[in-house]
């Protein structure tokens, strides 16, 4: 228990008590956003998905919440909220949509996506925050920026999920991700337009700190 | 919360061998049965697993088979998939290998939720997070974090269940703007408040709340 001897013994990452430069700390509030947001993903990955269009094809909306802590919560705080939500799927809550929970689902086939979720909202985030530096167009940008997190990381990590876990070829496994895409376009869509709202109705949110740096 | 862990699988207790066995033992098990499959893939490993498995929920648990499968049933559909698709491409061993191994993951991870109180599961993880304190990691506001989440989880559901009503009410059920919209803003204001219910219990605030840095509290949202 001498954990004030270590931190000084290790200056290689500064841990957060010594220095503010690396922006403010986060105080309950920030802690609270990332538990809640933790658990606004579980919800949407537990609760039955919404009927979409006039055929009525239920989508689920776990990646939904993984892309709104990212352009909700900005880089840091997004990330950390999915890693809360992971951390708290892998010791067995049963958190994860249809598999329930545990260190199984990395035995899983979509064990390629859960690893991605984190990657996403880190990726999702920076850009939102350069894109809410300015007013205009916020939603179409948003939507591109999670469009770009997506394809970036949930894809390609999805399709190696798919290859390793259940051994698909890779041409496989390329099209079983493909027919992800267009849900995936849509729920980015709603996470663009959705975020909006969010920030209008929080403006201190995200945007406050933007500027400062 | 009570009805609510219980359709999740959570904590339920009763009485039985698993029940009287330290959380770091089952925890090592339940993990080292991932690793093990995930490793090998064999028939033969997986078919030791499930056996290993289903036994000590049989007679660790004391719960009847029929409760075995109906736990798995969430999880059923994709298994069948997986299954069928292995199967019909790479043979049927091959199938019973992966999709068999999966299914004793499953089951070692809610052997561990189902004799372990919630309580007990959130302290063995921050009792696990404290060597990283060594690089900055703060132990108890992780643990403070993973229940905070936990809790918020049955108001989210609620609220997500209330908002759809209202939707359909408006003749709007199709509309999935208008019913995730307010579900997201309505988390975004819970999480202001319950911040600011932490840090009127001087919870949650930087180093522990035992330093006297930083007393007084942020300034609300």
């Amino acid at each position: 228990m001498q954990p004030a001897e270590k931190t000084a013994a290790e200056p290689v990452r500064s841990s957060p008590s010594p220095g503010r430069r690396s922006g403010r700390r986060w105080d309950a509030t920030d802690l609270s956003l990332v538990a809640v947001f933790a658990a606004l993903i579980a919800a949407l990955a537990i609760l039955p998905g919404i009927p979409v269009g006039p055929l009525g094809v239920p989508i689920t909306l776990q990646t939904l919440g993984v892309m709104l802590a990212g352009i909700v919560l900005g880089p840091a705080r997004g990330t950390a909220a999915v890693l809360l939500y992971l951390v708290a799927g892998l010791i067995g809550l049963p958190v994860f949509s249809g598999f329930s929970g545990g260190f199984g689902v990395l035995a899983g086939p979509s064990a390629g996506y859960l690893v991605a979720f984190p990657l996403a909202a880190l990726v999702a985030g920076l850009l939102a925050v350069v894109v809410l530096r300015r007013q205009r167009f916020r939603a179409p940008l948003l939507f591109l920026a999670c469009l770009a997190a997506s394809l970036v990381t949930i894809h390609p990590l999805g399709i190696a999920g798919l290859v390793v876990n259940a051994g698909l070829p890779l041409r496989d496994a390329v099209i079983v991700d493909a027919a992800y895409l267009p849900g995936d376009v849509f729920k980015n869509i709603l996470a663009a337009v959705i975020a909006v709202s969010v920030h209008r109705a929080f403006p201190r949110l995200l945007a406050g700190r933007a500027p400062r740096d | 919360m009570r009805g609510f862990g219980s359709t999740m699988g959570l904590y339920e207790p009763g009485r039985g061998f698993l029940y009287r066995t330290p959380l770091p033992v089952k925890a090592a098990a339940s993990l080292g049965c991932a690793g093990i499959v995930l490793a090998w893939r064999s028939p033969f490993v997986t078919a030791v697993a499930l056996v290993l498995t289903v036994g000590a929920l049989v007679v660790g648990a004391r719960l009847s088979p029929v409760r075995i499968l109906r736990m798995l049933l969430p999880a059923a559909p994709v298994l069948v998939v997986l299954a069928l698709y292995q199967g019909w491409l790479q043979g049927w061993t091959v199938a019973f290998g992966v999709s068999g191994g999966i299914v004793a993951c499953l089951l070692a991870a809610r052997a561990l939720t189902l004799t372990t109180p919630t309580q007990d599961i959130l302290d063995g993880v921050a009792r696990l997070a404290r060597p990283f304190r060594v690089v900055g990691a703060q132990p108890e506001r992780f643990a403070l974090a993973l229940s905070v989440m936990l809790r918020s989880i049955p108001y989210l559901a609620g609220l997500f269940v209330d908002v759809r009503e209202a939707a359909k009410a408006r003749g709007l059920e199709r509309n999935p703007r208008v019913a995730v919209t307010p579900l997201v803003i309505g988390a975004v204001a819970y999480a202001h408040r319950t911040g600011e219910a932490l840090t009127a219990r001087g919870l949650g605030d930087h180093d522990d709340g035992d330093d006297e840095e930083d007393p007084a509290p942020a300034p609300g949202m």
